[in-house]
């Protein structure tokens, strides 16, 4: 009979022992999402393991995030082992911040600004969660480094003006409009399918009228672009107003596969779409082409060029409004990390 | 039966007719391939390519090729672009492994580069195709315009009774990236008078403008001033050309960005070199001269990678 007492002594003390533990542990993590007994993760959810995350990555400390066994980890697309790369050289998150969630798929991608060794630095982050814990971590960090010819491209300092994403990317889409996520990926990866060998003679509907674009948080779109041309001003379709006078331009016709489409957020409630893509620029006989009005003209980069890229789209009534990416060169025809060789080499969409 | 087993013989005959007529099969004929026929196919290659035609090429079914690590189908990056080859062409030949390579000035829509291509040549066909390509926006630094022809001393063959085997010149070649990780330039045999040209950039001595510009190879490294190169991982040596004392080594240089600066005594505290600025890696290829069982002479084609990416030949 002692025996029992001692045993169910024991079994209290542990059980409280468990609780307290819990509770102390939530009070030194505030932001570390709530556990629950589901494996469902919403919105606030999602966030606060990006917060987590980046809190964690600032403190150059893995060991404080909740990651599965098998967690995996890429950096510009290179797997890595969590704790190096960007953990090493983070000192702070920066001002800007989009957060972009996916309930049923469990993935969150943050969109923002950090500080590494002081100067600003773009990242964009997907975070997949499995039983409240971090199952995948694919990160692209913008740096001046990795834009050798057009070293001021991080977009962080550019983003951080902006203060915040464009409130539209926000708003939630009124229930009766809308969309499944199968409509509304295939409506953004329109965009992706009229800019390869873009020709002018697509059919361009799918861009709202009011749409616009920011690229590296610099406005492309409304003749503002100041993104760089080789093509000159004549030749370069950065200099048209819209989203959809661009495509009809046919000046686009230079970026020759955009490769590896996945859709890893589709958020019907808002009406967005998140892809990782990567535009290729063979720059060979592709530089030479005919526009709709005739005109044959050499554009584009001189040696093959890829861009790794991260890409918004703001999709309402089945019409793309706005489209905010970031992007940096990478070594021409490189893999996520997450694809397989012929699926990285495909143009066809995933999600 | 005879009648069947006729048929199949000239079925045989005719297929081996075919192949041996089939167009590119090769520089020679037979199965070995010397020097010579190794450096034919480098020819061969860089004939095909900036005619942008693959399909002149005697590959095996399998073929690999990569371009700054990256695996890609024959014919895209370079392939779509080069429209020239200049005269600069340093050969490199291992003929007992089937290794053959060169560095050499290409033009890409008239603009330079310089192209490292390494070739693995078996049964009369290349079945490995590793490339790393120094364009202006794809390095840090680069100079074509002393790239007119190799420097004599790579030419240079070594008397058979000089010759070292395979293993100690790799030995000899391992050392200096043991220096580097180290900064430690007294571990590595360098030859007193060693240079250095990297993208086409003597580097060690190098200008004597520059604050350690008149060191020595060993004593560069002795400063520690490249010790933000926190490893140099992975290693290979895939072809020895021991008839001219050359090694070329593959190799991935770490930065993880880590640390910035360094004292050196003498100089105070310097700043360490634009790679250390964000974590990033570098895919090299680099040739060795051994003179007299030392490092005579290196020459260099270095891209910019991200870090720790895989070379594609892992």
């Amino acid at each position: 009979m002692k025996k029992k007492l001692v045993t169910v002594a024991a079994v209290c003390l542990l059980l409280f022992g468990v609780v307290v533990g819990k509770s102390n542990r939530a009070a030194a993590f505030a932001n570390e999402p709530t556990p629950a007994a589901s494996n469902a993760c919403e919105r606030d959810c999602l966030n606060a393991f990006v917060d987590q995350y980046l809190d964690a990555v600032v403190a150059h400390n893995p060991s404080r995030l909740p990651v599965t066994k098998s967690v995996k980890f890429t950096e510009d697309g290179q797997r890595l082992e969590l704790g190096d790369g960007f953990w090493r050289t983070a000192t702070a998150r920066g001002t800007y911040k989009f957060y972009m969630d996916d309930a049923e798929a469990r993935q969150v991608v943050f969109f923002g600004t950090m500080r590494e060794a002081g100067t600003p630095v773009s990242l964009v982050l997907r975070l997949k969660i499995e039983n409240r814990k971090i199952a995948e971590i694919e990160t692209i960090v913008v740096r001046q480094g990795m834009n050798p010819s057009r070293p001021q491209d991080t977009g962080a300092e550019s983003f951080e003006k902006m203060g915040g994403p464009d409130p539209l990317f926000l708003e939630a889409i009124p229930p009766a409009e809308r969309v499944s996520r199968d409509e509304l990926a295939r409506t953004a990866n329109k965009y992706f399918s009229g800019m390869q060998m873009n020709d002018g003679k697509g059919d361009y509907s799918f861009f709202a009228d009011d749409c616009s674009r920011v690229e590296n948080g610099q406005q492309a779109t409304g003749g503002r672009n100041t993104m760089a041309s080789s093509s000159g001003p004549d030749n370069s379709y950065a200099v048209l107003a819209g989203c959809r006078a661009q495509f009809q331009s046919g000046l686009l016709h230079f970026v020759t596969r955009i490769r590896d489409r996945r859709f890893v957020v589709l958020d019907t409630e808002r009406g967005v779409a998140f892809a990782f893509i990567f535009f290729d620029h063979a720059a060979g006989d592709t530089r030479t082409f005919q526009t709709p009005d005739g005109k044959t003209v050499t554009a584009g980069p001189t040696n093959p060029w890829t861009w790794e890229i991260a890409e918004a789209f703001k999709v309402e009534k089945g019409k793309i409004r706005r489209i905010q990416a970031i992007f940096h060169r990478c070594p021409y025809g490189m893999n996520s990390g997450w694809s397989s060789w012929a699926d990285a080499m495909s143009d066809r969409a995933r999600w | 039966m005879r009648a069947r087993l006729r048929a199949r013989f000239s079925l045989g005959l005719l297929l081996l007719i075919g192949v041996a007529v089939r167009p590119g099969a090769g520089p020679a004929a037979g199965q070995t391939c010397d020097r010579a026929c190794l450096n034919g196919f480098v020819d061969q290659y860089l004939a095909a390519m900036v005619a942008h035609d693959p399909s002149r090429l005697p590959v095996a079914k399998n073929v690999k090729f990569t371009e700054d690590g990256v695996p890609l189908k024959l014919g895209d990056a370079l392939w779509a672009t080069a429209t020239g080859v200049g005269t600069y062409k340093l050969y490199f030949a291992e003929p007992a492994t089937g290794g053959v390579g060169v560095f050499a000035l290409v033009q890409e829509n008239g603009t330079p580069a310089i192209l490292e291509l390494r070739l693995k040549v078996a049964n009369r066909r290349i079945t490995e195709i590793e490339t790393l390509v120094a364009r202006k926006e794809t390095t840090a630094f680069l100079n074509t315009d002393n790239l007119t022809e190799p420097r004599p001393i790579f030419l240079e063959t070594v008397p058979p009774a000089d010759r070292p085997p395979r293993s100690e010149m790799v030995s000899i070649v391992n050392k200096y990236f043991d220096g580097i990780e180290q900064g430690n330039g007294d571990i590595v045999p360098f030859d007193k008078d060693c240079i250095r040209i990297e993208n086409g950039i003597q580097t060690c001595p190098s200008s004597a403008s520059s604050p350690l510009g008149a060191l020595g190879c060993g004593a560069q490294l002795s400063t520690k001033i490249f010790t933000y190169i926190q490893s140099v991982s992975p290693r290979r040596f895939p072809i020895v050309d021991e008839e001219h004392g050359l090694v070329l080594a593959m190799v991935r240089f770490n930065h993880p960005a880590t640390q910035q600066t360094v004292e050196v005594p003498g100089h105070g505290t310097m700043k360490m070199g634009r790679y250390s600025q964000w974590p990033n890696s570098t895919d090299i290829a680099e040739l060795f001269k051994i003179k007299d069982r030392k490092i005579k002479e290196i020459s260099a084609v270095i891209v910019t990678a991200t870090y720790k990416a895989p070379t594609g030949w892992e």
